[in-house]
């Protein structure tokens, strides 16, 4: 189930599952099985995320909830994959999706990104005042309580503002902006690439970026688009929190792997290489090493049973092993990388970092996933 | 004492207000520009063009693709972008303008619709936004400009609000100097009587059309640069500029160009207030001053109800 509709558009992942299934089927299948991905697009109504869900378990008869990259899917469905012992695996939004028992995420979402950039902002760039800013939607207070946790750990005052999107002057915000952070401060967005990409080029037409200390971004704005569209000005000016290994700067076995999937068999991936693809690339292949693991008939009790089973599975795209077992909530994706574009790319500048405890989601996770013995080490 | 507080609370200072004064008036300008072309347009025709801002996206969309994906010269692809919008403005008027010339203004404002959907699906195909895409046109003029005070002014912003101006004064000429124009006003007045009276309105009103459509492609390539080149973004910001033409009653051009101007800055105020609250509201900009002036131009309207065939 993904979000498709003017301004947000994540058929990336499904596109990019659809071609590693194609791959693994064009190889014999899993155990002689040819895999199949039903894709449900949606435009973030909930009664049709909700008919949605229905319709793929009592009319398609799925075995499994893979590749949900929605706005509000988890929110939605959580209680019904809890009814039904189904272990989903997304790349999420909603809070939901880091929160219960039934749902992990191979991405670190919104807040936990945030969290990340800024961090990097505090103890690498050293500011002494934070301006987070993201889209006036329902959930931010979610959101801005991370990054609130984190400056208030380390007695750096933050500013916490909204504005409305889509941006219709972004002139105007990025004045704000930089007024509030001040010479010493940074400003940390946290929106998509479209609505983070005019604040920036606004603050540079008017020739403010230099007048803040640095500007940072969640992960959203991990990408060449982005980085290629600022231009050099923005060179280790803006600093990226990744989720994910950065495409262009290894060439591991597995981003080989990624790349090649990608040339033969994902067409439709219109973004090509990037975070959205790499997610559908993991969501993929931690669900295939998982069925590879079921004995017997794939049902919905044994499919599920292999998923919320998997343990240490490693990647070249992620900082540590993930893991999703059986715990009371899943935030397996807990160390990330800062980047920074660099003549139309984005390379990286700061190697896998935890996200601190001083958010107490964090924590949370933290604790729960050490009684379970689980590995979470970057 | 409380509205110095309530003012000190919700607006910023004089000197904090300069930098945003500058961006409210490059954005009035081009509100000003699309308000003007609405207006022309509906005296002309009886049109109210929604898909103004649609149209003025598919135009910078397809100068994008032709500076980014084709290596045209920018100014070639800026160009050949209005001439676009203009294009498919002009086939739009022939095609349903004829045809739903006799229906209510309600019915034709409302077929403009259909326009606005079916443009934002075909751009929501053709330039996808999946994987963070993400597109911009940046003017040449963007580079250059000056400094007033702390104040910095691009050189893009003095031209939105200088065509603004421009079009403004250009308009109310051609309206009152040239026969196009007095034909523009008479068909405003009976489409009927003016065919009588032997003006070829087919002719006219496709000028009209014409020159709506060269506006939105103009206001979608200023938009693009001084917003964003998104489609939703630009094919829904037209609600100031329609906002500016209704407080001109859908008759004035200067009361749109000075509308659109005051929308645009007290948009900027707001949205520079210290107050965060407040703040979020300023996208109510436009619908709130429409309301006001729409109530206190019709306060002293007499209300008439006459039954017909009785």
């Amino acid at each position: 189930m993904d979000t498709h509709q003017p301004g947000t558009d994540f058929t990336d992942g499904p596109n990019m599952i659809n071609a590693y299934f194609a791959c693994v089927n064009a190889n014999g299948g899993v155990n002689g099985h040819p895999l199949k991905l039903y894709v449900e697009l949606d435009q973030t109504q909930p009664s049709q995320i909700a008919a949605d869900a229905k319709q793929l378990i009592q009319s398609d008869h799925v075995v499994a909830i893979d590749g949900v990259f929605d706005l509000l899917e988890c929110t939605l469905d959580a209680s019904y994959w809890k009814q039904l012992g189904i272990y989903e695996m997304d790349a999420g939004i909603a809070p939901e999706c880091w929160a219960g028992p039934n749902s992990a995420a191979v991405n670190m979402g919104p807040r936990y990104s945030s969290d990340g950039a800024v961090q990097y902002a505090l103890n690498s760039v050293h500011a002494s005042k934070i301006v987070f800013v993201q889209s006036n939607v329902p959930g931010t207070g979610y959101i801005a309580a991370g990054p609130a946790a984190i400056a208030a750990a380390s007695h750096v005052p933050i500013t916490e503002l909204t504005e409305n999107v889509p941006i219709t002057d972004a002139n105007s915000v990025a004045l704000k902006l930089v007024d509030e952070a001040g010479s010493n401060g940074a400003v940390v967005l946290n929106f998509t690439p479209p609505e983070a990409l005019v604040i920036l080029q606004a603050a540079q037409k008017l020739g403010v970026e230099d007048r803040v200390k640095s500007w940072g971004c969640s992960t959203p704005c991990d990408t060449d688009f982005l980085a290629k569209a600022l231009g050099p000005k923005w060179n280790h000016k803006l600093f990226v929190n990744a989720e994910a290994t950065d495409a262009d700067d290894h060439n591991g076995p597995e981003m080989q792997l990624y790349k090649a999937i990608l040339a033969k068999y994902g067409s439709d991936v219109a973004g090509g290489i990037g975070s959205f693809s790499q997610f559908g690339f993991l969501l993929a292949k931690f669900l295939v090493q998982a069925l590879d693991t079921v004995k017997g008939p794939y049902t919905m009790k044994s499919v599920n049973a292999a998923i919320v089973g998997i343990k240490d599975y490693k990647s070249e795209m992620l900082c540590q092993p993930w893991t999703y077992g059986k715990l009371a909530l899943h935030i397996p994706n807990n160390a990330d990388y800062t980047v920074t574009p660099e003549n139309g790319k984005m390379i990286t500048v700061q190697g896998c970092t935890g996200i601190s405890n001083a958010d107490p989601q964090i924590a949370q996770y933290r604790k729960v996933a050490t009684a379970a013995g689980v590995n979470y080490a970057p | 004492m409380a509205p110095v507080l309530l003012t000190g609370a919700l607006f910023p200072s004089w000197q904090d207000f300069q930098p945003f004064l500058v961006t409210g008036l490059a954005l009035g300008g081009v509100y000003a520009l699309s308000g003007v072309g609405m207006v022309v347009l509906y005296r002309a025709t009886g049109v109210l063009y929604l898909a103004f801002g649609a149209v003025g996206a598919f135009g910078a969309l397809v100068a994008w693709q032709m500076v980014n994906q084709w290596g045209w010269n920018q100014w070639l692809a800026y160009a050949a972008g209005v001439a676009v919008a203009a294009l498919l403005t002009l086939a739009y008027g022939m095609v349903f303008g004829s045809a739903l010339a006799a229906r209510d203004s309600l019915v034709k404002a409302t077929a403009t619709l259909g326009l606005t959907l079916g443009l934002l699906g075909v751009m929501d195909l053709l330039w996808t936004s999946s994987g963070g895409e993400s597109r911009s046109i940046n003017l040449p003029t963007d580079n250059h400009g000056f400094t007033v005070g702390q104040i910095n002014v691009t050189t893009t912003q003095v031209i939105c609000l200088a065509v603004g101006l421009a079009i403004t004064l250009g308009t109310g000429a051609f309206l009152r100097y040239t026969k196009l124009g007095t034909a523009m006003r008479a068909m405003a007045n009976d489409r009927e009587i003016t065919a009588t009276l032997g003006v070829p309105i087919r002719r006219v009103e496709a000028a009209a059309w014409l020159g709506c459509g060269v506006l939105a492609g103009i206001a979608g390539i200023l938009l693009a640069d001084l917003v964003a080149l998104d489609a939703t973004t630009l094919t829904f910001i037209v609600i100031s500029s329609v906002a500016a033409a209704l407080i001109a009653q859908l008759r004035s051009v200067p009361i749109t160009f000075l509308a659109a101007l005051v929308i645009g800055v007290v948009d900027a105020a707001i949205e520079s207030s210290p107050s965060q609250t407040f703040s979020n509201y300023h996208d109510m900009t436009p619908f709130v001053l429409a309301a006001a002036a729409l109530l206190v131009i019709n306060r002293r309207r007499v209300i008439s109800i006459s039954r017909e065939g009785i």
